[in-house]
């Protein structure tokens, strides 16, 4: 998250474009490195690596357009962003993916996310949030897994119900 | 006249008590979740596509038919209220009507909307009813160079519409087309992009890519910037309805609203923006009240909210007839009729008629239920928006997740899900639009499995695109489409430089 | 479709299992995988099991999972390796799943599991615009053996059965089924509109399919693939033709590996009451599906001779690399 000077001083090399288009040259690289691996199969028209150049080639093109407005410092400005709240939503996210991969279901790994979102936008009551959390969740469990029977992961708070 | 037999049928299926509960849900689901900032009625089918998982496709159509009018209207709601269009059909509305929102006119800028939406809905379902099946005729013509070619069209008409830069919208696009190559291909069943991992081999699911970048993003991007400025809410004050003097400036905007959206959302590549924005200058030029624009003019809601309503029902012209999603709304669409193994095309007319005409009256039953529904419940929809920052996007985040999570609960999906929202964020903060990243994956595949079996069919030949009439002329169009916008850049250019 | 005396007989045994049931049914809480996403056909086959054994009191409680992906490859990993001698769990699977584990060089195959039975399956069809100046299955033959080239098949996707049944035509007639210019659709809707619109020279799919516009004239069929004629359906099989191609799409029911020869009788029996059952049999009348009921040894006879077929012939069209 780098906080770039605006007005005058926007005019310089912009770091964060030098890293687009690196990354969509690396993208471009990938998708023909994949190609190469298809067997070529196809007895008539076009096989299936033909797609995957054309696109490496177009993302190869717009990396370099990237490169050049980066150079230029044609891109637009950008206000600082809090790298904090990014990483507690994040965090959220991962805790969810866990949760639901050790299978500890739906209405602890929904409430989970919904704390830290919570705490990411400048909440910080944590005990009253979980509590909000746990009785939605527990509710929209109830609504969508029971009464539109829609098959949520289910945990050991789940089962009680 | 069969027409009318056959719609007469359609209502009978879609006033069925049952169904016009569907419709009232659906309208409902639609609108609740359209309503919440930064969703728009893609996302908001988008979310509630699993909850139409276990209805038969009958009861999903007409459910579908509800939630895209709610979600619809939903969005037009927060660019109202707090200048957020949930989508970019909106934008135009936000021009006026937060004016007016601001100017503690809310109320009469909700009720235009609503009521605007409602008069351009009918006469465009209307249309829908009967010019689709004369347009089946045209569609069962369309062989795959055809469509390879209209794919075109599609890519660069959507493409151009997004964001101020070509080069960010090409961008954005492409990385949409690399999404769009993961997973087994279609013509020879080899794996592209999955190194290895057996989930990525049915590819990226266009609800994890949009749930992720739209909602996610969105949610990332608005907590990564809290702390420059607090989102206001303006509540509605003054008088809630329209007065007579309101009433008389908005029928005209309706009328002409619906006449830009219908015939351009039909075309396949028309889009909702652009009869939106010509509506508005229509209005903006012959109203009698030239001082209020730009200050909160009732015409400027008016007519581009009848016009995207109407846009949006040209939009199903042809999804049911050629099985083309014009707008990421249509392709969720069109994601739903795939869950039930149904194809949207020439021959959905002929195999499900029962399906098609019940979604045709179905549409005029949600417009109906849309005003019943939201008209009394203006209020209530910004008491939701009062609803403290955190838990808004807290809530949201919940919801959003969920319908992954009931969709495909593998470490795998949600990982892909959270990725994407990383992605979402970082194009937001770099100034990328979100839009043609979705674009690219639903419509790549599409494109390339075409191309791919014109080719087949005509031994490797590539003139067949030019051999066919119709794809000869679409490839035109797009050719055009493309060079336009650096060509009149050039000229401009060209211009400065002399004066 | 169903004769009456044959209902009758469904319903009196369907009673008399009714009377012996209760003993067994107190035990029995399965749980079935299907692995596809829901509203295919092995999710639908897995449902309808779940209806008929609870409606015909043959187990007391089923709960029906998905896991989707890739034709099946993902679902049947995780049941090999997760069911792993779990004697309450069967898995739904078909003719598609053969040739998706051997294209994704699926590292756990069909051999790895228990066979139950084989439910349902569908006959296929070969298909002409009514335009079209082939007459019969001889005339298609001719044609390929002209010019393979320029004979293009349309149906379902890569490797599946219709593309399976396209080599095998070509196979048998004696042309190179590598050369086969076979053009797969994601929908039968789509193929359908390509053969109508005359894009392609013939497409191939289940009966079900195509019937409709088989009836209507707008389709000829050439053959259908079945030993002998469908009864009530006007069509010659390819074999009475001369070429000697006979095929259908099953689904069929697996358990997990490592289960005891009780627990897979167990497993064996329900799903023979279950076919037996009324509540099966008018399913398969509301879904339109044929009984194709085969069980114990000469099921995994046949499941190990498709597995075979189908590998070699996805070798000869360059799909799976020997």
């Amino acid at each position: 998250m780098t906080d770039l000077p605006q007005g005058e001083a926007s005019r310089r090399i912009d770091r964060a474009g030098l890293v687009i288009a690196a990354a969509l040259a690396v993208l471009a690289g990938v998708l023909v490195w994949d190609a190469r691996q298809l067997a070529t199969t196809t007895m008539y028209g076009m096989g299936p690596e033909a797609m995957p150049v054309v696109v490496a080639v177009g993302l190869g093109i717009l990396a370099i357009a990237n490169l050049i407005d980066a150079l230029r410092g044609n891109l637009p400005p950008r206000e600082s962003a809090d790298p904090r709240a990014v990483l507690l939503i994040l965090g959220g996210l991962v805790l969810l993916i866990a949760i639901i991969g050790l299978g500890g279901g739906f209405i602890l790994a929904t409430s989970a996310l919904f704390v830290t979102t919570s705490a990411a936008f400048g909440r910080r009551a944590i005990l009253a949030d979980s509590a909000i959390a746990l009785v939605m969740s527990t509710l929209i469990y109830l609504a969508f897994d029971r009464l539109l029977t829609l098959s949520l992961p289910t945990g050991p708070l789940e089962r009680l119900l | 006249m069969e027409t009318f037999a056959a719609l007469a049928h359609g209502m009978a299926v879609a006033v069925q008590p049952m169904n016009l509960l569907y419709a009232l849900i659906g309208v409902f689901l639609g609108t609740a979740v359209g309503v919440l900032p930064g969703i728009g009625p893609a996302l908001t089918v988008a979310l509630l596509l699993p909850v139409t998982y276990k209805l038969d496709p009958g009861g999903s159509l007409i459910m579908f038919a509800g939630i895209y009018y709610g979600g619809m209207y939903g969005g037009s709601t927060t660019a109202i209220l707090i200048n957020t269009p949930g989508e970019s059909a909106s934008m135009a509305t936000a021009l006026e009507g937060n004016k007016m929102a601001k100017a503690g006119r809310g109320g009469p800028a909700l009720a235009t909307s609503a009521i605007g939406s409602f008069v351009a809905g009918t006469i465009a379902t209307i249309g829908l009813a009967f010019l689709a099946p004369w347009l089946v005729d045209f569609a069962v013509r369309f062989g795959p160079e055809d469509y390879f070619a209209l794919m075109c069209v599609a890519f660069v008409t959507v493409s151009a519409t997004f964001g101020d830069s070509p080069i960010r919208g090409l961008t954005s696009l492409f990385v949409g087309l690399t999404l769009g190559l993961i997973g087994i291909d279609k013509l020879t069943g080899q794996a592209r992009l999955a190194f290895g991992i057996p989930e990525l081999l049915d590819g990226v699911e266009v609800t994890t890519l949009a749930v992720g970048l739209f909602a996610l993003g969105e949610a990332l991007y608005v907590a990564s910037r809290r702390h420059h400025a607090e989102e206001k809410i303006e509540p509605v004050r003054g008088s809630l309805w329209m007065t007579k003097e309101d009433w008389k400036r908005s029928w005209k905007p309706w009328l002409r609203g619906t006449m830009f959206g219908f015939p351009i959302g039909a075309l396949p590549a028309g889009g909702a923006e652009i009869p939106t924005f010509l509506s508005y200058s229509t209005e903006k030029r012959l109203t009698k009240h030239p001082e209020e624009f730009g200050k909160g003019a009732i015409e400027g809601v008016a007519g581009p909210e009848a016009a995207n309503n109407a846009s949006a029902a040209g939009t199903l012209v042809p999804l049911l007839t050629l099985g083309l999603p014009t707008s990421a709304t249509a392709a969720m669409m069109l994601a739903g009729f795939q869950q039930y193994g149904l194809n949207p095309g020439p021959l959905l007319f002929a195999e499900r008629p029962d399906l098609v005409w019940g979604l045709i009256a179905s549409l005029f039953i949600a417009n109906v239920m849309l005003l019943v529904l939201n008209l009394p419940l203006v209020g209530l929809w910004v008491k939701l928006l009062a609803i403290p920052q955190p838990w808004l996007y807290a809530g949201i985040l919940v919801f959003a997740t969920m319908g992954t999570i009931a969709a495909k609960p593998s470490v795998v999906e949600l990982s892909m899900l959270a990725g994407f929202g990383v992605l979402g964020f970082l194009m937001r903060r770099f100034d990328f639009p979100i839009a043609p990243v979705v674009v690219g994956l639903i419509l790549g595949p599409i494109a390339e499995s075409q191309l791919r079996r014109a080719l087949a069919i005509s031994l490797g030949d590539p003139l067949v695109l030019l051999q066919s009439s119709m794809s000869a002329t679409l490839l035109g169009i797009a050719l055009i489409a493309l060079l336009a916008p650096f060509v009149l850049k050039g000229l401009g250019r060209f211009k400065a430089s002399e004066d | 479709m169903m004769p009456f005396h044959t209902r009758l007989f469904g319903a009196v045994v369907a009673l008399t299992l009714a009377a012996t049931a209760p003993a067994l049914s107190q035990q029995l809480e399965l749980k079935i995988m299907a692995p596809a996403a829901p509203g295919g056909g092995w999710d639908q086959t897995a449902r309808a099991m779940q209806q008929a054994l609870v409606a015909a009191k043959i187990a007391r409680s089923i709960q029906v999972t998905n896991v989707a992906g890739a034709g099946g490859s993902v679902g049947i990993a995780q049941f090999v390796n997760g069911a792993k001698g779990d004697g309450n769990q069967m898995m739904v699977n078909g003719f598609v799943m053969v040739g998706a584990l051997a294209m994704n060089k699926s590292p756990v195959t069909l051999e790895q599991v228990t066979p139950i039975a084989r439910l349902t399956e569908e006959i296929q069809v070969i298909v002409v615009p009514a335009n079209s100046p082939l007459k019969t299955a001889q005339d298609l033959a001719a044609a390929v053996k002209a010019d393979i080239a320029k004979v293009t098949f349309a149906g379902g996707s890569a490797g599946g059965v219709d593309h399976v049944m396209a080599a095998l035509f070509a196979g048998t007639i004696g042309a190179d089924a590598k050369k086969i210019n076979y053009i797969p659709f994601s929908g039968g809707g789509e193929s359908l509109a390509a053969i109508l619109g005359g894009k392609v020279t013939a497409g191939i799919s289940g009966m079900s399919e195509y019937e409709g516009q088989i009836k209507s004239g707008k389709l000829r069929a050439l053959g259908v693939t079945s030993e002998k004629r469908i009864p009530g359906v006007d069509i010659p099989t390819f074999k009475e033709q001369g070429i000697d191609l006979v095929l259908a799409n099953w689904r069929s029911v697996v358990a997990p590996p490592g289960i005891t020869p009780e627990q897979r009788k167990t497993l064996s029996d329900a799903v023979e009451k279950m076919v037996k059952s009324d509540a099966w049999k008018d399913i398969l009348k509301q879904k339109g599906w044929d009984d194709a009921y085969l069980s114990g040894d000469a099921f995994a006879d046949f499941l190990k001779k498709e597995t075979i077929r189908v590998t070699d012939v996805l070798k000869s069209v360059g799909l799976v690399k020997s």
